[in-house]
């Protein structure tokens, strides 16, 4: 058993010649390539972490930017409906005194139109009346005279409205 | 055939044929050809994988990229700090060259390199010089040796205590090396008795062998996932050990 406790000191000069060769040649052929791609990754993804980074940011400034005209807009828009509603009122209040003084105007005229034609209708009327009943008269004075009896009823009333009206009186004339 | 014979027939390195550079004596043995299998897989697949850009590697790319971010998050920059960083190639290696050798122990006719005791050596010593030499880099010579002894003792106790560190960093190095070849060698020892169980309680009787071996084979499959565990685990101790003592000897304080 004193076999596995035993070193042979020739295999440990192998194993340190093997070794140091290894570390050698392996940190070239290996462990640098490796190294090397890893590192470029982690700068990619450095690089990458930090251009997303920066585009968020503007990506951000953007947007507040885009609200704050958003808001500017908003208010311009409502500014500009309120002035439009103004706008309409004051017309409106201006149609509706055009239209009230116009129909003022009509009711006027049209007023004085019917007094004018009351007053012409009026005279229209008293004249008819006039005539019809001078004519009515005459009728009945005409069927009803009795030229004796008329005569001194005539000289009567004759002598009664001459002393009722003096300034009709024929003499006089 | 007794349990010793299976046991490190199991267990123990066998040298085919030795090689002789210098005053070395150089062995061909199933363990290096274990580590030459790892090393091989480190030096081909690896930056085969790391470099296709394959959807199919994909996966596999990913895990290996895990790993090494969490060495290089969890492990080398707590530990070392930001100039730590420079040494990811080495913990890398490191953690990926014990794991894989952890793990080709645990697939049929592999054997765990790491479950010997010259292999875990060799690789405390390369931990060993790492500690001392960014030590000396960031500090300096004198100010390395210097900043061994923790600040604010009394003047006599300086001598002592620099003996004291001193002896600390060669236990810490032995305490690495005897850790990994400990844990890899355990397993396969319970695995091996477990099996071993079955013919214990075969030679009582025919039917008690069988009526054990379910048991065994269960529990042995246990220890299996076990190991595996324990592959990755000790992987990881190795180079978090060598990374907080190498951080501690380039921040003293």
């Amino acid at each position: 058993m004193e076999a596995l406790i035993r070193p042979e000191f020739g295999l440990t000069f192998w194993t340190i010649t093997c070794f140091v060769l290894l570390v050698l040649v392996l940190s070239k052929t290996a462990w640098k390539p490796l190294m090397h791609a890893v590192e470029e990754r982690e700068r990619a993804i450095k690089h990458d972490r930090h251009s997303a980074e920066t585009a968020r940011a503007e990506a951000e400034k953007l947007k507040a930017d885009l609200e704050e005209r958003m808001k500017s807009f908003k208010a311009e828009l409502n500014a500009r409906a309120e002035e439009a509603r103004q706008a309409a009122r004051k017309e409106t209040d201006l149609l509706l005194a055009e239209a009230r003084r116009a129909a003022a105007v009509i009711v006027e005229t049209a007023t004085k139109e019917i007094e004018t034609q009351k007053a012409e209708a009026a005279r229209g009327l008293r004249e008819k009346v006039a005539e019809l009943s001078v004519l009515a008269a005459e009728r009945i004075l005409l069927k009803q005279i009795d030229h004796r009896a008329n005569t001194e009823l005539a000289a009567r009333y004759l002598g009664e409205l001459e002393k009722e009206r003096p300034e009709m009186r024929l003499e006089n004339n | 055939m007794g349990l010793k014979e299976i046991l490190e027939h199991h267990v123990v390195d066998h040298v085919w044929t030795w090689a002789a550079l210098g005053p070395l004596r150089l062995p061909f043995s199933k363990h290096l050809l274990m580590m030459g299998i790892a090393s091989l897989i480190l030096l081909v697949v690896f930056p085969l994988i790391i470099r296709s850009r394959s959807a199919a590697l994909a996966p596999f790319r990913a895990m290996i990229e895990i790993i090494v971010l969490f060495l290089r998050d969890e492990v080398v920059v707590p530990n070392m700090g930001h100039k730590g960083a420079a040494y990811l190639g080495y913990f890398s290696t490191l953690f990926f060259f014990i794991l894989i050798m952890n793990l080709i122990g645990l697939v049929p006719f592999g054997a765990t390199a790491t479950g010997n005791l010259a292999v875990t050596a060799g690789l405390a010593l390369t931990t060993f010089a790492l500690i001392n030499f960014s030590g000396i880099k960031e500090q300096g010579f004198f100010a390395y040796f210097a900043h061994m002894v923790p600040k604010g003792i009394p003047g006599w106790l300086y001598l002592p205590m620099f003996v004291i560190e001193l002896l600390g960093l060669f236990i810490k190095t032995a305490a690495l090396c005897i850790r990994l070849f400990a844990n890899m060698i355990a397993g396969h020892i319970v695995i091996l008795v477990f099996i071993s169980f079955i013919f214990i309680f075969g030679s009582f009787g025919v039917a008690v062998g069988l009526g054990v071996a379910p048991v065994s084979v269960g529990l042995v499959l246990f220890t299996l996932l076990l190991e595996l565990l324990v592959a990755f685990l000790q992987a990881y101790v190795f180079a978090m050990l060598t990374a907080i003592f190498t951080g501690a000897a380039m921040h003293p304080h």
